[in-house]
């Protein structure tokens, strides 16, 4: 029943910086980059249903490394990903990242 | 045995399964096994697993098929023998659906389904029989009131799905008129045209055995429902939420809809779950609900008046 509850194990942290934004925000590696964002209190991207389902928070790393686990194909087909498309739900940060928000898919 | 002869208008009985997609197999059971606490009753070749409520006397249902998009695969109703599904089956084939025949044992002891799809863009299947294994943990005759070894919110039963789609006039009417459903509650415009926005539809005295809102994009899965008893349940179901760091959606709180007290979370894929205990009651004589889509705030979260986003846009 502990999903996502592994944040007390120490882990890497890196900065996310958002294309056309002022602010930034701190990513901890074991900690998804959307919920990183909204612990930070930041609204760059739009929050769904955090699991890689609904769409809502694509978005396109520019730069960096990251883990991502599964995604709806509904949402992001494989050109998709090659091209750092991807659910912000969905990754875990390796290194800094350079972020850009898309438009919600229409898919 | 005394046999009972069509107890609802046309034999259908309740809801009987649904299958959800998941994208992870073991993620998906840590969320609907050891968290809503549906009991595993059994695996297939396919890698689908069966899971029910301890309450359930059917073997299963929930199926979960893990595949590369979330959602939902088809909901199914249980109808009360196999004559009334060949007498509904060409019901539906005069109505003008597209009727499919799925083979007994495509699902684990489940008989033969006739599947077709709503002008909401869902596919929706009626079966007569399978195996059932009576309720879980408890015996059948002078059985104790719970079972030990339940687990996280110790769901009750799998009640009801919410669907988003299209053309919900055109759905509900069928599922009136070929199905036998009655509008326990509905939203209309606020204008003269009256037009349905949302049916809440139910064949026996729940307040919905299956609901849809319209919405552009068909065929999508608002959420699937389970049975807890007690407003208490409900709160305890927010903490495991909390402890488990489960994406939350909203809740707890009141439904205006079906006045049910209810919280709202997501699977790890991405597809909501209802919680929900209470709610109103419906007979055939009952006049449909009515709420107007200017108080859709009041109608679906009670307490708050406003509707959030998510809740509306949100779908797998």
């Amino acid at each position: 029943m502990t999903n996502n509850n592994n944040e007390h194990v120490p882990c890497e942290r890196h900065r996310v910086s958002v294309a056309h934004a002022s602010q930034s925000f701190i990513a901890s590696e074991n900690i998804n980059l959307l919920v990183n964002m909204e612990r930070a209190n930041q609204s760059h991207v739009l929050v769904g249903c955090r699991g890689g389902g609904c769409g809502k928070c694509r978005i396109q790393v520019l730069e960096g490394t990251y883990l991502s686990k599964k995604m709806s194909r509904a949402h992001i087909k494989p050109d998709d990903e090659e091209q750092g498309v991807v659910l912000a739900c969905r990754i875990f940060a390796r290194s800094d990242l350079h972020i850009i928000p898309m438009a919600i898919d229409q898919h | 045995m005394i046999k009972k002869e069509k107890p609802m208008k046309y034999g259908v009985m309740r809801p009987g399964h649904v299958q959800i997609r998941v994208l992870d197999m073991e993620e998906a059971l840590k969320h609907y096994r050891d968290l809503l606490g549906l009991i595993e009753m059994d695996r297939d070749d396919q890698g689908r697993v069966y899971l029910k409520g301890w309450t359930e006397v059917d073997k299963y249902s929930v199926v979960l098929r893990e595949a590369d998009e979330a959602g939902m695969d088809f909901m199914g109703f249980k109808c009360v023998s196999e004559d009334v599904l060949d007498t509904l089956r060409h019901k539906l084939v005069d109505y003008g659906c597209e009727v499919q025949e799925i083979a007994a044992g495509e699902l684990k002891d489940c008989g033969r389904r006739i599947r077709f799809v709503a002008p909401s863009g869902h596919a929706f299947e009626l079966f007569a029989t399978k195996e059932q294994t009576g309720k879980w943990g408890i015996a059948d005759v002078n059985p104790d009131a719970w079972p030990r070894g339940l687990t996280g919110m110790a769901a009750t039963r799998f009640d009801h799905c919410l669907l988003y789609g299209t053309d919900v006039p055109a759905t509900a009417r069928l599922f009136q008129e070929v199905l036998g459903f009655d509008m326990g509650e509905q939203v209309v415009a606020p204008d003269d045209s009256k037009t349905l926005i949302a049916a809440f539809l139910t064949v026996g005295m729940k307040a919905h055995d299956v609901a849809f809102i319209e919405h552009p994009e068909p065929g999508k899965f608002h959420h699937a429902s389970f049975f807890l008893e007690t407003w208490e349940d409900v709160l305890r179901a927010a903490d495991l939420i909390s402890m488990s760091d489960t994406p939350i959606d909203i809740g707890p709180t009141r439904h205006g809809l079906t006045n049910g007290r209810t919280i709202y979370f997501f699977d790890p894929s991405g597809n909501r779950t209802e919680v929900f205990a209470g709610g109103n009651y419906h007979y055939p004589d009952h006049q449909p609900i009515t709420w107007t889509a200017d108080q859709l705030g009041k109608a679906i979260f009670y307490h708050d008046r406003v509707l959030n986003e998510r809740f509306l846009t949100v779908v797998s």
